[in-house]
Formats: C-alpha cells, sequence, structure tokens
C-alpha cells in the first residue's frame, strides 16, 4: 500500500517477473511440457497394451505419415471444409454486421438473436445440424412433406455432407466476425457518407471506397482466426458426422482422434498432429504473405 | 422506403438463420410421445409439453389428458452431468482470472525483455489443436491416475482458456487510460494501484474474459471425451453423447441439449454489448 513506500521501487522487469511469474511457470508446466513430451512420443513407439512400452523409433512415425493415404485423404478434407467454412464465414459475419450497423426497432434484441450461435456449443451444434440434415428429421424432409411429398431429404451424403459441415461451421462462427466488424463500422465518421453522397457515389462505389478500407485489416485477422479455428475444428465434426459416412468427412483432427484414441497409437498420433500443427501455422503465414503484408492497422 | 424493406428482408433472414437449428431442438422436446412417432415430425408441436424436461432430472409427467409419461433411464447420469460441468466451469472461470489478470497486465503496461518471445509462446498455444495437446496429456493422466478426474479436466481446461483469454486482455488493458502512471505519482504502490484502480476500472473487460472462460468450459467436449468420458466425473456433454448410444427418447435428448443451452443464451445480450470492446485484432501494436 502507499505506508510501502518506504521500500525501494521494484523495476519494470522485476515487478513484471514477480507478477507474471506464478503465471508462466503455469503456463509452462501445462502448455510447454506437454508439447515437449509429444514431441518425444511422436520419435517412440508407445504401446499401452500389457504395460505402457516405449521404444525409440526416430523418424519412423513421421515418415509413416507420409505413406498413410488416410493422412492424405484427411488432408484434402480439411483444406476442402477450411476453404468453404472460412468463405462462408468471412461473407456472412461481413453481411450480418453490415445489417446490425443499420438503426432498427428492437436491435438489441436482434443482436442477441444474431450473437446466440456463437454461445451455443460445437457438440450441441454438432448435433442440431445432424438432425436438420438427416433425412429422417430434417429440415428438408419436412420442407417437402409440407409441399406434399413423402421423399426423404437427406443432406448427410458423400457429395455434400462437408458442405453441410461448412454450413454449420459458418453458423457457429459468423456470429464473432460480425460483431468485431460491426465494432470496426461504428468508427467510420458519418461525414464520410455525407461526402460520398455528394459526390453521387453509388452504393456499391460507397462500400467499397468508405466501408471497406478501415475493415480490411481486420477481414484479413479474422480471416487467419477462422482459419485456424476450421482447421483444429473437431467436437462438431465428430458429433455431427463422426468421419462420416465413410471416411467422407474424415478431418485430420478427426484422423488423429481415431489413430491416437481409438488405435491407441499415440506416437503415430502425435506425429500426424504435428503435420496439423504445421498446416496450420504455414497457412497463417501464407495469408500474410499474400494479403496482411500488405494491409495497414487502423 | 424500399431500403427499410430490404432491411427487413435481411433481418427477418438473419433471424431465421440464427434460430431455426436452436427451433429445431426446442420443437423435439416440446413434442409428445405420439408425436414423435409421425413421419416427418411436426414442424410445430400441437400440444406443446414440457415433459421432457421433467423426464431427464427424472420425474414422471403426467399430459393434460392423463398420459404418463415416464422418467428418462438416463436422468442420473444428466443430473450428475449438471454438477460436474457447473463445478469445472466456475473453477476454471475462477483459475483462469486469476491466472490471466496479473498476465495480461504486466504485457499490457510493461516492457521488460523476451516480452515478444512470450508473447508468440501465448500465440502459438492458442493455434494448437486441442486433438494433439490432448495426446500427451492422456498419456500422462494415465501415469498419473488423473484421467477420469474433475480436477485434470481443470488442469487441461486452463491450457484452452489461460492463452485465448490473455490474448484478449491484453489488447484492452491497452487500451485503457494509463490511470496508473498518475496514481504513483501519488504514492500509490504498483501492486495498489493495480488491484485499486486498474482493475475497477477494467470491470467490464474482465467480465467478458469471465464470461468466455465459462462458456470454454461449460461447452468444452473434446477434452472430456477423452479424458473423463464413462468415468464418474462425467461433464454434461459427455453426459448427453453417452446417452446417444442408450438409445433415448428423441424428446428427451433434445430437452437435455436444451438445458446446455440456457446459460450461453443468458449470457448472450450481455457478451454482445461488449465483446466488440475486446481487442482481438491486434493486441501488440
Amino acid at each position: 500500500m502507499a505506508s510501502d513506500r518506504a521500500r525501494r521501487e521494484l523495476s519494470d522487469t522485476q515487478f513484471a517477473l514477480a507478477i507474471g511469474m506464478p503465471v508462466f511457470v503455469f503456463l509452462v508446466i501445462v502448455v510447454a511440457y506437454p508439447l515437449g513430451y509429444a514431441i518425444w512420443m511422436s520419435v517412440h513407439k508407445i504401446v499401452f497394451f500389457g504395460g505402457y512400452r516405449s521404444t525409440f523409433t526416430g523418424w519412423a512415425n513421421f515418415a509413416r505419415v507420409l505413406s498413410d493415404p488416410n493422412f492424405w485423404w484427411s488432408t484434402w478434407v480439411t483444406i476442402r471444409l477450411t476453404f468453404e467454412a472460412v468463405m462462408l464465414t468471412m461473407l456472412l459475419g461481413l453481411a450480418l454486421a453490415l445489417m446490425l450497423n443499420r438503426p432498427m426497432v428492437g436491435g438489441g434484441l436482434v443482436r442477441t438473436v444474431v450473437f446466440l450461435p456463437w454461445c451455443v456449443s460445437l457438440y450441441g451444434a454438432g448435433l442440431m445440424f445432424a438432425y436438420l440434415a438427416r433425412g429422417q428429421t430434417g429440415l428438408g424432409t419436412s420442407i417437402a412433406y409440407a409441399f406434399g411429398s413423402m421423399a426423404s431429404v437427406d443432406l448427410m451424403t458423400r457429395e455434400v455432407v462437408i458442405e453441410v459441415l461448412a454450413v454449420g461451421a459458418a453458423w457457429t462462427m459468423a456470429p464473432l466476425v460480425a460483431f468485431f466488424l460491426l465494432a470496426n463500422l461504428k468508427t467510420i465518421p458519418s461525414r464520410l457518407y455525407d461526402l460520398a453522397a455528394l459526390d453521387r457515389l453509388s452504393r456499391f462505389e460507397t462500400f467499397w471506397n468508405v466501408t471497406l478500407p478501415p475493415l480490411r485489416y481486420t477481414l484479413f485477422v479474422f480471416t487467419s482466426i477462422i482459419t485456424v479455428l476450421s482447421m483444429k475444428l473437431f467436437d462438431f465434426i465428430f458429433v455431427m458426422t463422426g468421419g462420416g459416412p465413410g471416411t467422407t468427412s474424415a478431418t485430420l483432427t478427426y484422423q488423429i482422434y481415431k489413430v491416437s484414441f481409438k488405435n491407441l497409437d499415440l506416437g503415430y498420433g502425435a506425429a500426424m498432429s504435428f503435420y496439423l500443427l504445421f498446416f496450420i501455422l504455414a497457412s497463417t503465414f501464407l495469408l500474410y504473405l499474400v494479403w496482411g503484408r500488405r494491409e495497414t492497422r487502423f | 422506403m424500399r431500403r427499410n424493406r430490404y432491411l427487413a428482408i435481411a433481418v427477418v433472414l438473419a433471424l431465421l438463420w440464427s434460430l431455426v437449428p436452436i427451433y429445431w431442438f426446442c420443437r423435439m422436446a416440446l413434442l409428445t410421445p405420439l408425436e414423435i412417432q409421425q413421419y416427418p415430425w411436426p414442424l410445430f408441436p400441437r400440444a406443446p409439453n414440457v415433459a421432457s424436461f421433467w423426464n431427464i432430472f427424472g420425474y414422471d409427467y403426467f399430459l393434460s389428458d392423463g398420459t404418463r409419461v415416464p422418467a428418462s433411464g438416463q436422468a442420473n447420469q444428466i443430473i450428475r452431468g449438471l454438477y460436474d460441468s457447473i463445478f469445472v466451469s466456475v473453477v476454471v472461470t475462477v483459475l483462469t482470472l486469476l491466472a490471466v489478470l496479473p498476465l495480461a497486465y504486466v504485457f499490457a503496461r510493461l516492457e521488460f525483455r523476451f516480452k515478444s518471445v512470450l508473447l508468440f509462446a501465448i500465440l502459438l498455444s492458442v493455434a494448437l489443436p486441442p486433438v494433439s495437446t490432448l495426446i500427451p496429456f492422456y498419456a500422462m493422466y494415465i501415469r498419473l491416475g488423473l484421467s477420469g478426474t474433475l480436477t485434470g479436466l481443470v488442469i487441461v481446461d486452463l491450457t484452452i482458456t489461460v492463452p485465448f483469454v490473455a490474448w484478449m486482455l491484453i489488447g484492452y488493458f491497452r487500451n485503457l487510460p494509463p490511470i496508473e502512471r498518475l496514481a504513483r505519482m501519488d504514492g500509490y504502490g504498483r501492486l495498489a494501484a493495480f488491484v485499486q484502480l486498474v482493475i475497477p476500472l477494467a470491470k467490464s473487460g474482465i467480465a467478458v474474459a469471465a464470461v468466455i472462460a465459462f462458456l470454454f468450459a461449460w461447452n468444452e467436449y473434446t477434452y472430456a471425451l477423452v479424458l473423463v468420458n464413462g468415468s464418474t466425473a462425467n461433464t454434461l456433454p459427455t453426459a448427453i453423447s453417452g446417452f446417444l448410444f442408450q438409445d433415448p427418447q428423441p424428446a428427451n435428448l433434445a430437452a437435455s441439449v436444451v438445458v446446455t443451452i440456457i446459460p450461453p443464451a443468458l449470457v448472450a445480450y450481455f457478451l454482445q454489448r461488449h465483446v466488440g470492446e475486446m481487442n482481438l485484432v491486434d493486441p501488440v501494436r
């Protein structure tokens, strides 16, 4: 307290260490140590049955991943899902933000309802979309029935299941994007719109020249965030499709889960998860190179 | 006027898009056993009834025509899961705040060596996929006897909440006016300035952080699935997915999912008002 002033003041670094040290230690124990342990596991063959045993195998696990057709299939599924989910989420987020930025009656209620999907858990959303898409209980079947058809409209098929997953993922993630874009939109001075009207800009020109520029950096950051989230997505897929039908929607996360906790091949799973981590870091870096580097921060 | 009509259409579409999946389950929960046997299930329940909400907590329910809707056989799992979920979420929220508040403050306001390296480490741990963190934790927990315990689950949940909430709050603290400099000229110590001035000033940001940590823990499924599923320390999500395979009454399944959505629905209004204040975009300018 103020009476402790007699004591010598700590320097910034000392204070940072004193107050931050417990947390650093905690983060090291809880994040860095398991990460290190995962690296150790990835170069071992680990056997659980008949007592825990591990034998050093060097790069064998990493090499095995590269010759595993399931891994390459899952990589493709992950890329397709991520691309679709990111496009949908960003477009939807932008559309929702532009809509919410207009003054309207009952705006607070509308904003709450639009934000709600983000608060719903991913497994809850997975269950909901599973029931919505399935032929037996789905929206499609109900609509067909309302028009007098008894057809069962099943969307959980090989052809479109990934698209359905992407729609569901966008349902849960778009609100977050929308609200950060909305916060950004609110900082645009209305004077600029008056000037745009004076210049007789069309609505599209106004959007392109007045609204969009201050959003671009946020759009870039959220494209990166949503990319990472989509590549990490697991519980939603696990609950909704279980990687199915067959292995149609087995993303890398699902494949890692299956290898590690169904087949209990932990060393191999750890090796595969490092490929996923590499893909995640590489794609954000790529986004930065082709887009983020050129954006200025507002 | 035409603009207003477009806006109205857009609002209706947005509301439908957001609510249809949720409505789908609320409606399922309100259907009578008789309606469940129809094909397809009616879009609007003709006689909405709350039987399934009683059933999942272990009570029989009598419809107005006297039909008895029996209690769900999975009631014990659900009640247990609810207690465990509440316990885990509250503990995770408290521990996250205790850990993150000082950390975020230090990163936001002070310059020290290795700061950018440590920040990068925090960002990296946000990017880690939960499935990969699970592998070492699974092996460690089996050897330490922590699998199937709530303690174990709390520790793993913190690996998500601490880095993410720290990332959020660093940006928030940076945007606060630097009042503690003035306070320190007036003779406040560092700690006193932080506890007595900065924390009260930052209370809406801290509340958002707390709510988000709570939601993470409440909604967390992947870790629970692998680490505590099937044990006595089941949380609500795994309890529900566990009884998916026991062929539940669809109405009971829907009701228990609706129960898990209640806390998120309650905080949605608060969060949508304040989430934009958080500086996720670039906390470390």
